[in-house]
């Protein structure tokens, strides 16, 4: 944040080459060094913005690859290459490595606790887009250690907060406008997550449902761009295939859709009880004594590891577990239990401040969940389409909608990392249920609330969401204008507002040109007696700005105050005035809407 | 090239400012660092990985083989942690939840993997079983079928063949003789003659489906290889004794072990051959004599069922006119009285045939009333169908 970040105007980046050298002295490849520099540097910022959202893009898909790969080593390493740790392991990886995790945090990597999204969200809203290396450094090393030793945590919230301090860091050393600064830091975030996931729509959904919490224009592009170009990069050396493979499914009849109702509201209950949970356990893990925390980590890991010894499916992401579900591997029995212990280990993992990030468990527990609920309902209705596994697919985008509260990223999620477009249906409806019953009784989304218990006020999604937006209908008078024409004569027009104190005169020239006119206008010219003088003898104020009845109130405030009104027109027909606005109608209007 | 002059502000140390030439030509550099090091580890990493699956695969295979399949399925899906997408190991994963008993489990990987590769024999195979095993007919035929047209990658007219014999003893277990029937012709329109193990079984599946003919032109072609082969022996007995060549079929049964002619099921036809051969006047090499004596025998013994069964069902064969088809053939019968003219027959020997027509319809008549004939009449009257006397 200390770091200086020289602010150039919002038009071309001036070109900083070093005039003094002599051109003739340069080799060649310097001369087309130069001449590229010259040509990057030189080019509008926006554009600039984009070569380097793909530049950003490629370094995040190849930091994301090694934290992969990083992860899969240390699991290898530490708790061997089964998926059935044996008894030391299971128990003596999580705690021991628990154990380093909380010195790294404390003594070397502080920033590196706590949510990435929360992390990136601050740096767009409170620290101009500053987020130190050093944290990515600290993610890379301490969430590859604490999920390699089964901490029951993902690789998708470090990744995120990995690719928005690389996108932080070139932003600042190539020194952008404040405003871009800010900016690329979601754009990184996207490729982070882009690359985690292998699944660049969602990732771009995302950060703008959640990070940014708008869908900017401005920046739209480059977080594209650079979600594509690391998703391409991490394909390159990981390989292009879906994350999980579900087995093909059809829904045969729109009541089979009924099917998924009950899936989304035991999917919507459940994450109500982990978001409650963590809600209230969170401040009080945090009051605890600082000294507690070169051990909270280390307590979760054995108690997981102690989970681990007869379920070892709840440590770690657990993404082949959940592969495993989506082939009906398990019992309706053992899927609800490993939901419910997954919910436990987590819990314990993120309470503890162990990094790591939420989107891999939340995945997990749903996938157990829909699993669970499908077997269930499939043993009462036999006929029943779809398996085990499509119930289990649709319930990880259950969970997700409601637990993350990001339900347009859940629809999405779900038919990117299955490549199954069939469950497209199902995940909506389930969703909005899951989504709905958690917004009910929980009114803060999870990232918000973990800002909160922070101290941070960042701005809400879905508060913005739930604001009202005001428009012209709102504040605009109708039958409050006396529209002149050019030819009406001065005394009839005076004559007809006799008695009408509150009309106010619009001349209408033109179709979209409209003039006002002052009543003592009409008076001075009618004070003459003489009956031939016509409205277009007036002196007027105009042509004045034009608004419709669906602009934002926002939008006509920057008229409003330059004249004395402004006339709402028909977009069918610019000739016809459908009311009036001044600046006090706006200003009553905003003053209707309660207060947040 | 560098502003020095924004190094230092507000008296603070600040950070190093580069310029941005610098910076970008860094984060160039970096970048191919950093994907030369990437490239490097992710060699590194797919190539532990991979070891890791075949290890974890191999070992699998030993366990499966073994019969110790909980140590397989676990041996299996590590192997798929490591290579999700092997369609390799998630078919071997889905043979051995198989095995184990959980098809359920095993058939959503081998649905994914027909997703993956429709025209795969083998999945398509395994999902049959799976779906026989089930008693899912109509799955069952639409996968047998997809394995039979499917791509086998080893030895595919030798697979083609083993999943249609698997598919019409499916078929032939479960009643479906319909549908067996095509798919035993089209076996052993594929089966090459000199192949004399595929030639048996396509013998015993022809038999099971009553395609005698068939059968016993299989089992003639094996015999042609080895005349005392025992089962091609049984098999065509079994088949010319269904057709009604009893003379072929004695002669079949006859060359046949002791112990396979006593044998349950057996022993029975074989007497039944021998008597219908006894009591056969159509012999070559008879003499008048003896195709008489044989045809008044006949006579006498359907005329005495004729009798037996009249009183069985309260039936007077002496009424007239003659109503029931016990009155009718006992009727016709008492034109001809063999017993005191077998002799006159032997001079007549064209009257052999209308003598034993009226043996075969008395049999007939007597069967319809009283029910299937055991015993002498029995292969008198299987006689008379071999001969064309149509059952009524």
């Amino acid at each position: 944040m200390t770091e200086p970040t020289a602010v150039t105007s919002h038009g071309t980046i001036p070109p900083a080459a070093d005039e003094s050298v002599n051109s003739t002295s340069q080799s060649g490849i310097r001369a087309m060094w130069e001449s590229w520099t010259n040509r990057v540097f030189t080019m509008r910022e926006d554009r600039f913005f984009l070569f380097l959202a793909v530049l950003i893009g490629i370094l995040s898909g190849l930091a994301v690859v090694c934290f992969r790969i990083a992860i899969e080593w240390t699991q290898i390493e530490l708790l061997g290459s089964s998926i059935s740790p044996t008894f030391p392991r299971v128990i003596l990886a999580p705690t021991l490595a628990g154990f380093a995790v909380a010195l790294l945090v404390i003594y070397a990597f502080p920033r590196a606790r706590g949510s990435g999204v929360n992390q990136t969200k601050s740096a767009v809203y409170v620290s101009n887009g500053y987020i130190p290396f050093n944290t990515v450094v600290g993610k890379f090393i301490t969430c590859a250690l604490a999920i390699g030793s089964g901490q029951s945590l993902g690789p998708e919230d470090p990744s995120l907060q990995m690719g928005a301090g690389i996108a932080s860091l070139i932003g600042r050393r190539l020194r952008l406008s404040q405003e871009k600064v800010r900016l690329i830091a979601p754009v990184g975030a996207a490729a982070g997550l882009a690359a985690a996931f292998n699944a660049p729509i969602s990732a771009v959904l995302f950060v703008l449902e959640e990070v940014i919490g708008t869908w900017s224009a401005g920046v739209l592009g480059a977080i594209v761009l650079a979600a594509i170009s690391s998703v391409v990069t991490m394909r390159a050396f990981l390989g292009a295939e879906s994350m999980f493979r579900v087995p093909p499914f059809r829904v045969a009849k729109p009541a089979d859709l009924l099917a998924y109702v009950a899936l989304g509201v035991v999917g919507g209950l459940a994450s109500l009880v982990f978001l409650k949970w963590l809600a209230y356990a969170r401040p009080k893990m945090q009051s605890l004594p600082s000294w507690t925390q070169h051990f909270q980590p280390a307590a979760a890991g054995l108690l997981i590891g102690i989970i681990g010894i007869r379920l070892p499916q709840v440590m770690g992401a657990g993404y082949p577990i959940i592969d495993q579900a989506m082939h009906g591997q398990f019992t309706w029995k053992l899927l609800l239990i490993l939901a419910a212990l997954k919910i436990l280990a987590t819990g314990f993992s993120f309470l503890s401040g162990t990094p790591g990030g939420m989107f891999a468990p939340s995945l997990f527990i749903g996938a157990m969940l829909g699993g669970a609920v499908g077997a269930i309902e499939q043993h009462f209705f036999p006929a029943l389409p779809g398996t085990v596994g499509t119930f289990a697919l649709v319930g990880m985008g259950t969970f997700f909608a409601g637990f993350l509260r990001v339900p347009i990223t859940s629809v999405f999620m779900v038919i990117e990392v299955s490549g199954n477009y069939t469950a497209i249906l199902p995940v909506m409806i389930s969703s909005l249920i899951a989504y709905g019953i958690s917004r009910s009784y929980i009114k803060v989304p999870l990232f918000d609330l973990l800002a909160r218990q922070d101290g941070l006020v960042l701005p809400s999604v879905e508060e913005r969401r739930e604001q009202l937006i005001l428009t012209v209908e709102d504040a605009m008078r109708v039958d409050a204008a006396l529209v002149l024409e050019p030819g009406d004569r001065v005394t009839e027009v005076t004559k007809r507002l006799e008695g009408k104190e509150d009309l106010l005169c619009f001349l209408r020239a033109r179709p979209g040109e409209w003039n006002f006119i002052e009543r003592s206008e009409l008076q001075r010219l009618a004070a003459d007696g003489s009956e031939t003088h016509t409205a277009a003898e007036l002196q007027f104020k105009g042509p004045l700005p034009f608004v419709f009845r669906d602009m934002s109130l926002e939008e006509a405030l920057h008229w409003a105050g330059d004249w004395p009104a402004l006339p709402v027109l028909s977009r069918a027909d610019l000739s016809k005035l459908e009311g009036l606005v001044t600046l006090d109608d706006i200003l009553k209007a905003f003053r209707k809407v309660p207060v947040r | 090239m560098s502003s020095s002059a924004n190094t230092v502000a507000m008296g603070k140390k600040r950070p190093r400012i580069y310029s941005r030439e610098a910076v970008l030509f860094g984060c160039i550099v970096f970048l191919v660092l950093f994907v030369l090091f990437t490239a490097a580890a992710s060699r590194m990493y797919h190539k532990t990985i991979h070891v890791l699956a075949d290890d974890w695969f191999d070992q699998g295979e030993v366990s499966f083989r073994a019969g110790d399949i909980k140590s397989a399925l676990t041996d299996y899906r590590n192997a798929l942690v490591y290579s999700p997408d092997n369609a390799k190991f998630q078919f071997h994963l889905a043979q051995a939840l198989a095995a184990a008993g959980r098809g359920d489990e095993g058939r959503s990987y081998l649905l994914n993997l027909l997703s993956e590769s429709p025209g795969s024999g083998e999945v398509n195979l395994a999902l049959a079983r799976i779906a026989a095993h089930k008693a899912l007919t109509s799955d069952a035929l639409r996968y047998y079928h997809g394995a039979i047209y499917g791509v086998w990658e080893n030895n595919p007219i030798d697979m083609r063949w083993e999943v249609r014999r698997e598919l019409a003893e499916y078929l032939l277990d479960h009643g479906l003789q319909q549908q067996a029937v095509p798919e035993i012709i089209a076996l052993a329109d594929s089966t090459p003659a000199s192949d004399t193990e595929q030639l048996r079984i396509v013998g015993n599946l022809l038999l099971k489906a009553k395609l005698w003919t068939r059968a016993l032109d299989v089992f003639r072609t094996l015999l042609a290889v080895n005349a005392s082969d025992e089962a091609p022996l049984l098999g065509a007995a079994t088949s010319a004794f269904n057709l009604g060549r009893y003379s072929a079929a004695l002669d079949y049964f006859d060359r046949l072990p002791e112990k396979d002619r006593t044998a349950p099921g057996i022993a029975e036809m074989y007497k039944t051959t021998q008597q219908i051969n006894e009591m056969n006047p159509f012999l070559p090499d008879l003499s008048r004599e003896a195709k008489a004596r044989k045809a008044a025998t006949a006579v006498s013994l359907a005329a005495t069922r004729l009798q037996q069964c009249a009183t069985q069902v309260g039936q007077s064969l002496t009424a007239t006119p003659s109503q029931t088809q016990l009155q009718k053939a006992f009727a016709e019968s008492k034109e001809f009285t063999p017993d005191e003219n077998w002799r006159n027959v032997a001079k007549h020997p064209e009257a052999v045939d209308e003598i034993m027509g009226h043996a075969f319809e008395m049999e007939n008549a007597a069967a319809a009333a009283c029910g299937e004939p055991e015993g002498a009449d029995r292969a008198l009257w299987l006689f008379g169908r071999s001969r064309g006397v149509s059952a009524q």
